[in-house]
């Protein structure tokens, strides 16, 4: 999943203008150490992240939202939760809009991107990130970064998408859509499509997934990657 | 942290909440208070949640989705039934973390369970904070019951409402299609008619359906009786012409209005070319107007037949709903029955005597089972008996043949009345239940010495005896003699205890409720016997035992339980949990009746609503501490 940042060139840096206070606050960020993912769960903060764009284009399409609930020690504090919605020059399409449900004027009256990224980064720390489907959201951030604060932006990711059928394999035992394993385990969407709503459906999934890899010797977060890595070997092989 | 991220969140938990009591009814601050505090916590099938062994209790759980099961640990653990199911909205361990101590039950995870999550201190303060909250944790019970009171008032106030109001459109009001005939129909096809449809007037109508005449059974005397006017003559001969139309849209204050002025008890409801539309009767209107205790006494005490006496008998019944719609509890409303009840039997006795010499004998009437205990419901049938004393130099023989005699008229004008024939024959012409005060005795004493099955049953009906006509002083002398007999016979109470715990409260293990006890009934709970009889059984022989002379449950429990030292607040839940149950068969009973079914106590878990079978369940709770008692008491 590597190919998106060589495409960018390895360690070329972009000029962007960035004033003096967010310079300030990316280089706090950067100076925070990597996670102790051999850490055990319950030392864990996640960040389970989930953004809305204008399209599903990587490459092209613009990021308009992320949503991110933290669970820590196993539990979800709803104060530790997180959306921006970045401003857009261009509003998406409407066939775009009925999706993520965020309208023309919110996407114009969003944050400005940089300090919407660097509240993020804030929020973030140096979490480890959970999404399901994670490359998405892991392209679609890692190139707002690069394009708005200039930086790479290659924190852990660990998706769900391969972790879950892993240690679920009795129920099922390939990648499925999201909604598969919320109506499997009945949790309920409050608003699909939804950056925080999701995220809060999918932190539920990473609470179930916490409670099954304790009893599967999967402790960590390194655990958890372990099982995506080498799941993800077998596959492509 | 942002705000719009913790808004939508906590939005969505209010949500959930509110679908659940006591939140639903929190002060809006505490609502916030509690919700912006709370975290969301998931535990696999099978994990153990809360246990004594964790200690004090640091975490107030709130179940957002899945069960858990409760059950006692510790000392009691002898009873090994005491578990219980929590479903989502339900908030666990309360005593332990009002009280910052290690909780006494252990709670498990039944299936995969989300819960949020409130910090002890949080919870402290949230008690602190919400008036609500604190009632309910303080007192569970009573406050589940204040809801759901106030959710019944509601439910029937709308329905008493459409019956009372003199304001209500005439249509409304009409109950059937009237029967009406031709002017020329012969009186005797007119009086067929009515005496096989059971109705009390009809209407005469021209070719149009115009009405012509009305003629009422009181004219069936008047005018041909008495004066001796042929069956054969057509209806137009006798029928009173012209009579009094209202339009449809008339309301039913017009009408009384009408029967006022021209003395008339019915008026013919017509449409805008004077079709007939309905008859509306004195009595419709009656219903209507908030039928009123006093006014029944008096017409029950007024009636001279047992036709009267049917038609108090069904304005108790109307009565009783308005008062269930008024939010009178279960208590106070199977009493009032009762003691209606009462005074119609005591009227059916009385017009007897006045056909029946018993002059000489000592005598009572006795009412049994359920009317013995003032607790009847709206389906019920006779239980009684006579108990008397033979007088000196009459011939015994002469004596209980009078008093049969005497008793098959009192059963059959009750049957008439609307009390049915008990299938049992548990009534006072059966020879076996019409004693002296001497065989009475032997036999109580026979059940008591050889607590056989069938011995304990008819304890269990007999021994509720209650005086309610002639002389009192014999069934206290015959209550007096059951004490000394129980206390003679120590294992009497026993065997009465196990044949108590042998009907246990239906509370399931994995669902809230067992509702296939019966196969012809399934889904459902009888609520008679797997309800009200385990407080009934249970407050009888704790009366039996403390020598409490009382039949009514409510009573027993109250009295006994001052006698038991047992805290007044245990009892009054106790005492909740059972009117609770009585509560649900009246009003189960009532729409059965009103569908036209025979009111039995099949109730349906699934058809009653959240708030009605959680306190459904901690009435069963309240019933299994009853039982627990009387297995301690008596080590069975």
């Amino acid at each position: 999943m590597r190919w998106i940042f060589s495409l960018l060139g390895d360690e070329v840096q972009r000029e962007v203008p960035l004033n003096e206070a967010q310079r300030h606050a990316i280089a706090e960020w950067k100076k925070l150490p990597p996670p102790d993912t051999n850490q055990p769960h319950r030392l864990t903060r996640y960040v389970v992240a989930d953004v809305e764009a204008s399209g599903l284009d990587m490459e092209k399409d613009k990021l308009i939202s992320i949503g991110a609930v933290a669970v820590v020690n196993g539990l979800i504090d709803f104060n530790d939760s997180f959306e921006v919605v970045l401003r857009q020059d261009e509003v998406s399409a409407n066939s775009n809009i009925l999706i993520h449900g965020i309208g023309g004027s919110a996407q114009r009256n969003g944050m400005d991107p940089a300090e919407a990224l660097i509240a993020f980064l804030r929020f973030l720390g140096n979490s480890p990130l959970v999404a399901y489907h994670a490359f998405f959201e892991q392209a679609m951030i890692a190139r707002a970064m690069d394009e708005t604060l200039g930086i790479k932006f290659e924190p852990a990711w660990i998706d769900l998408d391969w972790v879950l059928p892993d240690i679920f394999r009795e129920v099922i035992d390939e990648q499925v859509d999201l909604d598969v394993w919320l109506n499997f385990f009945s949790i309920e969407n409050i608003q699909r499509h939804h950056a925080v709503s999701d995220a809060y459906a999918i932190a539920q999934l990473l609470q179930v997934a916490i409670a099954r890899g304790a009893q599967r010797n999967a402790l960590s977060p390194a655990s958890f990657m372990q099982i995506e890595k080498s799941r993800r070997w077998m596959r492509s092989g | 942290m942002s705000t719009s991220a913790v808004q939508m969140l906590v939005a969505a938990t209010t949500e959930f909440l509110c679908r659940h009591a006591p939140f639903d009814r929190m002060e809006p601050e505490a609502l916030t208070f509690l919700v912006e505090r709370l975290k969301l916590a998931y535990y696999p099938k099978d994990t153990q949640i809360v246990t004594p062994e964790m200690g004090v209790v640091t975490t107030f759980h709130i179940l957002q989705r899945g069960k858990v099961l409760a059950r006692q640990s510790g000392d009691l653990n002898v009873l090994d039934y005491s578990t219980m199911t929590l479903g989502p909205g339900e908030g666990f361990p309360i005593g332990s973390v009002t009280a910052q101590r290690a909780s006494t039950n252990s709670y498990v995870a039944l299936d995969d369970v989300f819960c949020y999550e409130l910090a002890a201190s949080d919870f402290l303060e949230l008690m602190r904070q919400s008036s609500v909250f604190n009632l309910h944790c303080t007192q569970y019970i009573v406050s589940l019951l204040n809801q759901s009171r106030q959710q019944l008032q509601v439910q029937f106030a709308q329905r008493a409402a459409e019956q009372q109001t003199m304001n209500s459109p005439l249509t409304t009001i009409i109950k059937s299609v009237p029967i009406s005939v031709s002017p020329e129909s012969t009186i005797r096809k007119v009086i067929e008619t009515m005496a096989n449809g059971n109705i009390g007037s009809i209407v005469v109508v021209d070719n149009e359906n115009r009405p012509i005449g009305i003629f009422t059974q009181s004219d069936v005397l008047k005018r041909i009786v008495l004066p001796g006017v042929s069956l054969e003559e057509p209806i137009f001969t006798v029928m009173s012409a012209t009579p009094q139309t209202l339009p449809v849209s008339a309301n039913a204050y017009d009408a009384a209005l009408a029967m006022a002025t021209y003395g008339v008890r019915h008026v013919l409801v017509v449409d805008e070319g004077d079709r007939l539309q309905g008859v509306i009767s004195e009595r419709d209107l009656f219903t209507l107007q908030r039928v009123g205790l006093r006014q029944i006494r008096q017409s029950i005490d007024g009636s001279a037949d047992t036709d009267m006496l049917r038609q108090a008998a069904s304005d108790v019944r109307q009565l009783a709903l308005n008062m269930l719609a008024q939010g009178v509890g279960a208590e106070q409303l199977t009493q009032f029955i009762s003691a209606l009840n009462d005074t119609l039997t005591r009227r059916v006795v009385q017009l007897n005597l006045d056909r029946h010499d018993l002059g000489g004998i000592e005598w009572a009437w006795l009412s049994f089972g359920s009317e013995g205990r003032d607790e009847q419901t709206f389906s019920t049938d006779q239980d009684n008996g006579i108990v008397y004393l033979c007088p000196d130099g009459m011939a015994h023989e002469q004596t209980r043949m009078r008093l049969l005699d005497f008793a098959r008229d009192v059963n059959s004008d009750l049957d008439k009345v609307g009390f049915p024939l008990c299938k049992g024959n548990i009534m006072a012409s059966n020879p076996e239940l019409c004693l002296t005060l001497e065989q009475w005795e032997q036999k109580f004493a026979a059940w008591v010495r050889t607590p056989e099955p069938m011995a304990l049953l008819n304890g269990s009906i007999f021994f509720d005896f209650r005086t309610l006509f002639g002389k009192f002083s014999l069934a206290h002398g015959l209550r007096q003699t059951l004490f000394d007999l129980v206390r003679g016979n120590p294992l009497f109470l026993r065997m009465m205890a196990e044949n108590a715990l042998s009907v246990q409260p239906p509370l399931g293990k994995i669902r809230d409720f067992i509702t296939d006890a019966d196969p012809e009934h399934p889904g459902s709970i009888d609520l008679k016997k797997f309800g009200a009889r385990l407080f009934i059984d249970a407050a009888r022989i704790f009366a039996l035992a403390q020598g409490v002379p009382n039949t009514n449950t409510v009573q027993r429990l109250k009295l006994a339980g001052v006698k038991m030292k047992v805290a007044t607040h245990e009892v009054a839940s106790i005492i909740e949990g059972f009117s609770f149950i009585q509560a649900m068969r009246l009003r189960h009973q009532h729409l059965e009746q009103e569908r036209g079914r025979p009111g039995d106590n099949f109730v349906r878990p699934d058809q009653l609503n959240e708030l009605e079978r959680r306190i459904l369940k901690e009435s069963f709770r309240q019933a299994r501490k009853l039982q627990q008692r009387l297995k301690l008491d008596y080590q069975v």
